[in-house]
């Protein structure tokens, strides 16, 4: 125990101290906000093609004027009499495409057709396909009878609203857009911490064997207290991280929320009316304390089985350049566990799929975290949890025995064989 | 202080240590020798509870060597190493930490010996900044910062410059005045004859000679004589003698059949009345284990 102990206040101390830890510490969420703030603005507006398209619209049996259809960026006029000289235009992007419907009924556009549809995106096409449809719809309409005035007047707005009854037995808002982002954002953490600090372990263990300092360590502690200490010593350095994030964005989030109830002249006047409130009483509603149970447990639980793992890697290998044969197999199911949690989490979160890969231990630290918002039965968090903990005590076991031999074997790139034979050795 | 009974260790179906024994008194020296690839470090790791023997016995005052026994050992394996980030401070407060020295007692021999070795100045130095024989220097203290009763050394001399071998040597015969109880590895045999009470050459895993450095020689007596004159003489056809060496003019050294004995070549030598040196040869270490690695 004590030695354990001891490796783990190194482990710790180190690390703690490091400079680059603590730039890290400060910087990691603003670099986060920059990283994700970016991604979703690229995604939304950034990607796309602001620049005015221009096409020909020929329509025979459809009473339209081309200028009556423009809509946006998207201007349309007459088609020309010659082919050629439409298609020479298209070729020289001078204009953008040439639409042409030549149905007669105007409900089948079967042969409805754009020219130039290269210089399109797919939701371009979509967005186009939709604004055709619709006015055709209107135009069908107001041939059938049905006036302007008439159609304006029973456009349907509104939608469904999400309810859900809560713990109190009252029927509320269900938030699932919340819940879903908050899921999806501790389904991430998880799986970065695992990949960052997982391979801190790593790094650790080869830096011992690489320096051939191990000999020296493993005469006075045994390989697996070595190994305990340095995955749990690295398990706090995660956790003073994480949670050094966490007071740092809740002084943030207190900083702004101040910043919006006094209407402070430092938030611009449109940034005011974004809908606080009603963020702020759906975060209220969710069940905050099972979430951060089942964030903590699963967290910890996915790191300790994933650590343990890249722990006997690093004393498996001789460089750098030799973990990746092993990495890859190894990070798989984590990648695969986030592919599930992104896809069919989102779908169905307590559906067959996201129950099975929330009890497989590889997958369900990432899956279990993303459903977490979503009611799942006492039940279910338990026996996942379990199954966790007895995999992480079964690959800490094993993970030890390719630990022993490993370290003190040095020379050859060991291959998959060599590791099973170890295990059998020690 | 140590006994090694009947141990052997296999690497696959590869045996490594053959039916080893070894007997260590109280504060003695004892060298352990051989070719590469024989055995020594396999031997070594396991009186370092590195790892553990296929079958044997080790005892170190009387109990069979565990992890409890961590304390008394000092080791310092021939592969060797430190952290390159840490300090010198925090990482020799570390090894004597993990040895079960109390934080207090470590920091104050830590500063002992950096007092002691005139080198308090690099305390606070990480070792990438030191040059490699300061990190040697460090990698000494490393291993009897805790006051082990029983030092393992792994090819002390080997990768050190010669200043540094030398400090070892010192503080290996200084130890030893202690009471300290010292096992060393090495090819040089001029660090045998000098620091070692007793010895034991092993070859492709077995034990082939053991005993004090004298008992060595003198068992290993092939009944060679040198004798010096002070002008010619003829060696007389009656002494029945093996091989005959010229060293120099009038200096020979002169092998004897087992039969002949000593006194005749003596009695001889005296009536030529031209003696100026006689002795018995004993073989060198170094001869000795050319022959007995060779041979075997």
């Amino acid at each position: 125990m004590r030695s354990i102990w001891v490796v783990l206040k190194k482990e710790y101390l180190t690390r703690i101290k490091n400079k680059t830890f603590i730039l890290m510490t400060f910087l990691a969420p603003v670099l986060i906000a920059l990283f994700y703030g970016g991604a979703i603005y690229f995604a939304t507006v950034g990607a796309e093609d602001h620049s005015e398209k221009t096409m020909y619209f020929q329509a025979p049996y459809w009473d339209l004027e081309s200028d009556e259809l423009s809509f946006e960026d998207y201007t349309f006029v007459p088609a020309l009499s010659s082919t050629k000289s439409m298609l020479d235009a298209i070729e020289n992007k001078k204009m953008s495409g040439w639409l042409q419907i030549n149905d007669k009924d105007l409900r089948n556009l079967d042969s409805a057709e754009l020219v130039g549809g290269t210089s399109f995106s797919v939701t371009e096409i979509q967005k186009l396909n939709n604004h055709i449809k619709t006015r055709a719809h209107e135009f069908l309409l107001m041939e059938s009878g049905i006036s302007d005035s008439t159609l304006r007047q029973t456009e349907v707005h509104g939608g469904i609203k999400a309810l859900e009854i809560d713990n109190d037995g009252d029927v509320a808002n269900s938030n699932t857009t919340l819940k879903s982002a908050v899921g999806f954002a501790m389904a991430m953490i998880i799986y970065m911490f695992i990949f960052i600090y997982g391979s801190m372990v790593m790094r650790s263990a080869m830096e011992e064997k690489t320096n051939r300092i191990v000999e020296v360590i493993v005469s006075s502690v045994k390989p697996f207290d070595l190994m305990l200490g340095k995955i749990l010593g690295v398990a706090l350095v995660g956790l003073t991280q994480f949670f050094a994030w966490i007071a740092l964005s809740f002084g943030l989030l207190g900083g702004l929320s101040y910043a919006f109830s006094t209407g402070s002249d430092a938030i611009p006047k449109e940034a005011q009316n974004v809908p606080v409130n009603e963020l702020i009483s759906g975060f209220n509603a969710l069940p905050f304390f099972d979430i951060i149970i089942v964030f903590i447990l699963f967290f910890l639980g996915g790191y300790l089985l994933y650590s343990s793992i890249f722990a006997a890697i690093g004393a498996a290998v001789n460089q750098e350049t030799d973990v990746q044969q092993f990495m890859l197999p190894v990070s798989l199911p984590l990648v695969f566990g986030f592919i599930i949690a992104q896809s069919v989490v989102f779908q169905s979160p307590n559906g067959h799929l996201a129950k099975v890969f929330s009890m497989i231990p590889l997958t369900s630290p990432i899956v279990m975290a993303v459903r977490a918002p979503f009611d799942v039965p006492i039940s279910e968090i338990i026996g996942s949890f379990i199954l966790l903990l007895l995999t992480f005590v079964f690959m800490v076991w094993l993970s030890a025995k390719i630990y022993r031999v490993g370290v003190l074997m040095y020379g050859k790139k060991p291959s998959w064989k060599d590791l099973f034979r170890w295990i059998k050795q020690s | 202080m140590l006994k090694v009974s009947h141990v052997y260790k296999y690497f696959d179906d590869h045996c490594v240590n053959n039916d080893i024994s070894l007997d260590l008194k109280n504060g003695e020296i004892f060298g352990l020798l051989g070719p590469n690839g024989a055995g020594k470090t396999t031997l070594m790791r396991m009186l370092a509870t590195v790892t553990t023997p296929d079958r044997g016995e080790i005892l170190i005052k009387g109990e069979n060597l565990g992890p409890k026994h961590v304390p008394l050992i000092g080791y310092m394996p021939e592969e060797r190493g430190l952290y390159r980030k840490m300090s010198v401070v925090d990482q020799l407060l570390y090894f004597a930490e993990l040895k079960g020295l109390a934080r207090s007692h470590a920091k104050d021999n830590v500063r002992k010996w950096l007092h002691r070795l005139d080198i308090v100045h690099w305390a606070d130095k990480k070792m990438e900044e030191l040059s490699k024989g300061m990190a040697q220097k460090i990698q000494f203290i490393s291993t009897i910062l805790h006051e082990p009763e029983f030092l393992i050394l792994d090819e002390p001399f080997s990768g050190f410059d010669p200043v540094n071998a030398d400090m070892v040597k010192d503080l290996i015969i200084e130890l030893k005045e202690t009471g300290t109880t010292i096992l060393f590895s090495t090819h040089r045999m001029d660090n045998v004859e000098e620091l070692c009470d007793r010895l034991a050459i092993i070859h492709e895993g077995r034990k082939v000679l053991d005993g004090s450095i004298d008992e060595v020689r003198r068992e290993h007596f092939k009944f060679e004589y040198d004798l010096s004159f002070t002008d010619v003489v003829t060696i007389p056809e009656h002494l029945k003698y093996r091989k005959l060496e010229v060293a120099s003019p009038n200096t020979y050294r002169i092998t004897l059949e087992k039969d002949e004995p000593f006194n005749s070549l003596l009695d001889w030598a005296y009536s030529t009345q031209k003696l100026k040196a006689f002795g018995e040869y004993l073989p060198t270490m170094h001869e000795i284990f050319v022959n007995k690695v060779s041979n075997k």
